[in-house]
């Protein structure tokens, strides 16, 4: 779980023009997390955010349809404000019951739990902004015809 | 979580290897026997059947059982997790920053617009 090797991480990193502070709060204040965190026109109907060390997330997403939501939850295990905050994240139900994968529909051996590291660094006035998601399953259901599909494109290049 | 991260390991160690991907981009385009994988490349058939090994502990091939000819195939399951890894959530997670940005911007304007 600590190891974030970058062999089994999604490492994305961006600049965003915006003072450290206020990068801070997107993360920590549900009010403005609410706003970015979903999918492209999914909605999020609630995110609850502890932000204390050992405090607790519950977020749901509801797709632009409003037919499905997905429910996740998790824990704060580092927290050092406008610097550095580590969470982990598992997929439950509206009560915030962890959910097995296998409930989830993904294959025998997946993972629960994954970790989100967010890293800020003040540029003055810009923020750069390092997030290391570790240990991620196989996510949405249709992530496993997507990766098929692309198999052959990626075995060619290998 | 700690069987995945070590079949990710294993996987990524086999293709730490250009002679492995080699091989693995030979059986994309169909099964071989060790003889024929061996061809294009100046090693020993002992040397080959090493990485050919490797790759089937890393269960990206599989060999026939048939005595004489056993031919190899590609697996490609291990790859799945790889492709998840780098192909799936690098965009979700580069579309929801694009979100907080936009965010972010009609914050900044509606506080200009306040004042």
């Amino acid at each position: 779980m600590s190891d974030s090797n970058s062999n089994d991480a999604c490492v994305v990193e961006r600049v965003i023009d915006a003072p450290v502070e206020l990068v801070w709060q997107m993360w920590t204040k549900a009010e403005h997390f609410k706003n970015w965190y979903g999918p492209m026109g999914f909605s999020i109907p609630v995110a609850e955010i502890d932000a204390q060390i050992g405090g607790k997330h519950l977020f749901c997403m509801k797709s632009p349809d409003g037919n499905m939501t997905m429910w996740s939850t998790g824990e704060f295990t580092e927290l050092v404000p406008n610097q550095r905050l580590v969470y982990t994240d598992s997929p439950c139900d509206a009560e915030g019951n962890l959910m097995s994968p296998q409930a989830m529909g993904m294959p025998e051996g997946y993972p629960t739990t994954t970790e989100v590291k967010v890293e800020l660094e003040d540029l003055g006035g810009k923020t750069k902004m390092v997030l290391t998601h570790t240990g991620v399953p196989a996510g949405a259901a249709d992530g496993w015809s997507q990766a098929f599909e692309k198999m052959g494109a990626l075995v060619a290049t290998l | 979580m700690i069987n995945n991260d070590d079949q990710l390991s294993i996987t990524f160690s086999a293709l730490a290897n250009g002679t492995r991907r080699a091989i693995l981009a030979r059986l994309a385009e169909g099964e071989a026997t060790v003889n024929e994988l061996a061809e294009p490349f100046q090693m020993s058939l002992p040397a080959i059947s090493k990485h050919i090994k490797v790759l089937e502990r890393a269960g990206l091939i599989v060999q026939g059982q048939k005595a004489q000819y056993r031919p190899c195939s590609l697996d490609v399951s291990p790859l799945v997790e790889v492709a998840n890894w780098t192909d799936q959530y690098r965009p979700i997670w580069e579309a929801r920053f694009d979100q907080m940005d936009t965010y972010i911007n009609e914050l900044t304007n509606k506080e200009n617009n306040d004042e």
